[in-house]
C-alpha cells in the first residue's frame, strides 16, 4: 500500500519543516535520499586501506585530514553527527548502540582520520551506510574532526556524568 | 483436572486431540483424526485449585510448548506441578548449550514432541534438540542466513523474541523481515516470505503467533521512521491473507462499519491519517514488536502499538493514531473491532506493545471478560475486551507523567510539566522510555489470581531535538538520558491483584531492570531472571525465594516449562544478555555517554561489572 516513494513523498514533507529549523546547514548539505531526488554521486576517494599491504613496498597510500586540529569546525562535525543520524545509532555522545561506541579504544577499521574517513564514506559490514553517497569530503572531514576529538578537552557538548 | 502429573503420552494424547492432525503427528504415532474445535472451556481449562472467581479462555500448555506465549490468553501458567515450592529446591541443571552467539537472548524455546526448538538473535539460526538422548543432542540447524544489513537498521540489539508451531511447522521471523517455516522433522524450509522492506528501516524481532491457518506478524522500526502494521501469512503457503496498518486512513488500517472504539477520543474518519500533520503519518511509527493474543470465543485477536515516529513530539502534532494503542481485530480479515489509545501524542516514546493477558475473573461483582495490559506507561489497565472499556488503571511504579486515568473519558489526567518540547529539557520524568516494564512478558495464575509483572524503575531526562529522515537510519529527535528511579531499586517482580489493582507482595531487584519473562505453574512456583544473571523460583503466593541458580550471563529471556520424555517436568531459559538495556554490557558500548543506546547507558552504567555476553539453553530439572 505504501511504496517507498510514496514513503519518500511523506518524508519530504515533513523533513522540509525540519530543515528548515538548521537552514544554515542545508547549504552544505546534500539533499537526503529520502527526498526522493537522487543525490549525485560524489566522488569517493581511497585514502587508506584496512588490511595489510602485500609485496615489499608496504606503503599504504595515505591522505591528510584537511581539518586536523582546527578546532572551528568541531561544533559543525557534531551537528552533522546529530542531523545526518549518526548519534541513532553510535550514540548521543557516540558511546555506541545500534553501531559501535566511537568513544572507546576499538577502532574496527583503523584509527587514522582517513581510515575513519573512508568508514563512514565507504560503509562498513552489518549496515553502516556509505555516506560519500550523501556529503561532501569536507563535511566528512568535519565528521573525521568531531569524532576524534571525542573524550579529549576540546569535545563540543560533551557528556555530563 | 489432573493433567499435570500424567505421563506423558497422556498429555501428548491431549495435544494430538487438540490440534488439527498433521503428517509430523502421524508420524509420532498420533491417530489420524479430523481437526477436533476446543473442548468446551469448563472441562479444558481449568486447573486443580483455581480460585473460582477466575476463568481461563484458552487451552493450557499440556507438558509441551507450541506458542511463544505459552497459550492463547499470554497466561505463560502452566499447569505442570511436579516443581512445587517445597522441592523446587533441587533443581538442578540437567543440559546447557551454547548458541555461540553474544548477542541478547530473548523469548523461549518450544517443546514439541521429544524436541525442543531453539531460535537465536540474529542470525536466527533455528536449533531443534532431541530430549531423549543424554543432554540433549542436537539434531538439525536451520540457518536462514538473513541480509547482514538488517543488524544495522535494529534499534534494540538484534533480539528475536521466538517461534510458534502448528501444523508440523516451525514458524518465526528473521531480523531482515521475513516469515519463515520450517519442518519440525527434517529442518527444511517450508515457505520464506518477505513481510518487511530493510531499506527503509523495517526488521521483525517479534515472535509470531499462528492461530488456526494463519501466522500473526507485525513490524519493528519505530526508531527509523517505519509505519507500523500487522500481517496475517497463510500457514500453508506463507501467502499474505490482510495486512492492517497503524496509522494512515481507514482503509489501510482496516476500519469499517464494526469498528466500535469505546470512547469518544477514538471515533471518527481516517483518525490515523488526521491526526498527524501532512503525511507524518508514514513515518508514523506505531510497530507491533510485543505479544499477540487471541480470544478463540470472540475470534478477535489483541494486540498493542508501539511509539509514534519521531520521537520530538513537536515534529507530529495531533493525536497521532494509532500509536500507543490496544487494537482488537478480526483473526479471519484483520479487521478492526475496537482501538484504545492509551496516550494521545506520546511524548515520551512509551511503546505499548506489552503483552495483554486474557482471563475471565470477577470484577465489579461479575464476572467480566478482562484484558489485563501491564502498561510501559506505568499503570496496569484492566480493560472489558469485548467492548474495549477501561475498567481501571493503576500505577504499580513509580509515575509522574500521568495522575491517573479518567474512566469515562478513557484519557490520561496528565502532568503538563512533565510533557517533553522541542529544544527544552525536562528533567525527571517517570518512568523513563524504556517503561516501568519493558517487552518481557508477566504470567498470570489461575491458583493465585494473580498477575507477576517484571518490573521497571527507571526515569530520564528528555530533550526534543532536530530530526531528519533519512531512510533507513534512525528517526529519533531526542537526546534522552535515563537514570535510576526514586527508592533505591530498579528491578521488581510485582504479583499484582488485577481486580483490587494493587501489588499483593513484590520482590526487588536493587541493581537492574528486570528483563525477563516470568513463569508460573501448578506447583505454584514464580520463575523469572535477572540482567546480573540470577534465575530465580519464588512462591507465587507470598514472594519467598526457594531457590536460585547464577547463569553465565545476564537473563532478559522467558522462562518456559515442559514434561521431558521420562514423563518428568523440566524449565528452560536462556541466559544472554543484551536487548535494549542490556546492550550497555556490551563491549561495543561505553559507560561514559549516558545518551548511548538511545540514553539508557545511564540506568545501566554498571552492567558491565556484573555480567558479559554469552548465549546459552539451560534447562533444570530434578
Amino acid at each position: 500500500m505504501s511504496s517507498a516513494s510514496e514513503r519518500a513523498g511523506g518524508a519530504g514533507s515533513a523533513v522540509a519543516g525540519l530543515l528548515a529549523l538548521s537552514v544554515w546547514i542545508a547549504a552544505a548539505q546534500p539533499t537526503p535520499a529520502a527526498t526522493g531526488t537522487e543525490a549525485p554521486p560524489r566522488s569517493v576517494p581511497a585514502k587508506t586501506t584496512i588490511g595489510p599491504v602485500p609485496g615489499a613496498d608496504n606503503r599504504a597510500p595515505t591522505a591528510d585530514n584537511p581539518l586536523r586540529g582546527d578546532d572551528g569546525v568541531l561544533r559543525d562535525g557534531r551537528r552533522l553527527f546529530v542531523l545526518m543520524n549518526c548519534a541513532g545509532c553510535h550514540g548521543g555522545r557516540a558511546g555506541g548502540g545500534m553501531g559501535p561506541s566511537l568513544r572507546d579504544e576499538v577502532w574496527l577499521y583503523g584509527d587514522d582520520d582517513a581510515q575513519i574517513f573512508d568508514s563512514i564514506a565507504q560503509g562498513r559490514a552489518n549496515g553502516m551506510p556509505a555516506w560519500g553517497t550523501q556529503l561532501p569530503e569536507r563535511e566528512i572531514w568535519k565528521l573525521v574532526t568531531y569524532i576524534r576529538s571525542l573524550r579529549t578537552p576540546q569535545e563540543p557538548d560533551a557528556p555530563r556524568n | 483436572m489432573d493433567q499435570a502429573v500424567r505421563p506423558r503420552t497422556t498429555s501428548f494424547r491431549r495435544f494430538c486431540g487438540y490440534m488439527a492432525v498433521t503428517a509430523i503427528v502421524a508420524l509420532w504415532g498420533c491417530q489420524k483424526q479430523e481437526a477436533t474445535p476446543p473442548e468446551s472451556r469448563h472441562q479444558t481449562h481449568a486447573v486443580p485449585g483455581q480460585v473460582p472467581r477466575v476463568q481461563l479462555i484458552a487451552p493450557l500448555p499440556q507438558g509441551e510448548w507450541h506458542l511463544p506465549t505459552g497459550d492463547y490468553a499470554n497466561t505463560r501458567f502452566s499447569p505442570l506441578d511436579q516443581i512445587t515450592t517445597t522441592n523446587v529446591d533441587q533443581l538442578k541443571v540437567v543440559t546447557t548449550m551454547s548458541t555461540g552467539l553474544n548477542r541478547g537472548h530473548e523469548g523461549s524455546p518450544l517443546v514439541v514432541g521429544d524436541t525442543m526448538y531453539v531460535v537465536t538473535p540474529y542470525p536466527n539460526n533455528l536449533i531443534a534438540v532431541d530430549l531423549s538422548q543424554p543432554g540433549g543432542a542436537m539434531k538439525w540447524l536451520y540457518e536462514p542466513r538473513p541480509d547482514p544489513r538488517a543488524v544495522g537498521i535494529a534499534c534494540c540489539d538484534v533480539v528475536n523474541r521466538g517461534a510458534s508451531y502448528a501444523d508440523g511447522k516451525i514458524v518465526y521471523n528473521t531480523l531482515d523481515a521475513h516469515t519463515v517455516a520450517v519442518d519440525a522433522l527434517t529442518g527444511k524450509e517450508v515457505w520464506r516470505t518477505r513481510v518487511g522492506n530493510i531499506e527503509i528501516g523495517e526488521t521483525v524481532t517479534m515472535a509470531p503467533l499462528v492461530i488456526k491457518d494463519k501466522v500473526i506478524v507485525g513490524n519493528s522500526g519505530g526508531e527509523l521512521g517505519v509505519r507500523g502494521w500487522i500481517l496475517a501469512l497463510d500457514l500453508k503457503t506463507g501467502e499474505e491473507a490482510w495486512r492492517a496498518y497503524n496509522t494512515g486512513p481507514d482503509e489501510d488500517v482496516r476500519i469499517g462499519p464494526d469498528f466500535k472504539p469505546f470512547y469518544d477520543k477514538d471515533r471518527g474518519q481516517d483518525l490515523g491519517e488526521k491526526t498527524w500533520p501532512g503525511d507524518q503519518w508514514q513515518l508514523g511509527g506505531s510497530t507491533v514488536w510485543g505479544w499477540i493474543s487471541y480470544d478463540p470465543e470472540q475470534d478477535l485477536i489483541f494486540y498493542g502499538t508501539g511509539n509514534p515516529g519521531v520521537w520530538n513530539a513537536d515534529l507530529r502534532i495531533g493525536d497521532n493514531k494509532w500509536s500507543v494503542s490496544i487494537i482488537a481485530r478480526r483473526l479471519e480479515d484483520g479487521m478492526a473491532k475496537w482501538a484504545y489509545q492509551i496516550s494521545a501524542h506520546d511524548a515520551w516514546d512509551y511503546d505499548e506493545i506489552m503483552e495483554n493477558v486474557l482471563v475471565d475473573m470477577e470484577f465489579g461483582g461479575r464476572m467480566r471478560k478482562l484484558l489485563i495490559h501491564p502498561g510501559r506507561t506505568g499503570f496496569v489497565f484492566v480493560l472489558d475486551r469485548e467492548t474495549g472499556e477501561l475498567l481501571s488503571a493503576e500505577k504499580f511504579q513509580p509515575v509522574n507523567w500521568a495522575h491517573g486515568y479518567d474512566l469515562k473519558t478513557g484519557k490520561p489526567d496528565e502532568d503538563p510539566s512533565k510533557r517533553t518540547g522541542y529544544g527544552k529539557v525536562v528533567r525527571n520524568i517517570c518512568p523513563s522510555s524504556t517503561g516501568a516494564k519493558e517487552f518481557n512478558p508477566s504470567a498470570f495464575s489461575p491458583r493465585t489470581g494473580l498477575l507477576y509483572i517484571p518490573a521497571h524503575n527507571t526515569c530520564m531526562d528528555y530533550e526534543g531535538i532536530e530530526a531528519n529522515y533519512i531512510a533507513g537510519t534512525p528517526y529519533l529527535g531526542a537526546d534522552v538520558r535515563m537514570y535510576p528511579g526514586p527508592g533505591g531499586y530498579q528491578g521488581e517482580l510485582m504479583a499484582w491483584d488485577p481486580v483490587k489493582a494493587k501489588p499483593v507482595w513484590s520482590v526487588k531487584e536493587k541493581d537492574f531492570p528486570l528483563y525477563s519473562g516470568v513463569l508460573a505453574t501448578g506447583g505454584d512456583v514464580v520463575f523469572y531472571g535477572t540482567m546480573d544473571g540470577w534465575f530465580k523460583a519464588v512462591d507465587a503466593r507470598n514472594g519467598a525465594e526457594l531457590w536460585r541458580f547464577k547463569t553465565g550471563s545476564g537473563i532478559i529471556g522467558n522462562p518456559m516449562t515442559y514434561l521431558g520424555p521420562n514423563g518428568k517436568q523440566y524449565v528452560a531459559v536462556y541466559a544472554g544478555i543484551g536487548g535494549w538495556m542490556g546492550a550497555v554490557a556490551f563491549p561495543s558500548v561505553s559507560a561514559d555517554d549516558p545518551y548511548a543506546a538511545l540514553g539508557v547507558v545511564g540506568a545501566m552504567k554498571e552492567i558491565k561489572k556484573h555480567t558479559a555476553p554469552g548465549g546459552m539453553l539451560y534447562v533444570f530439572g530434578f
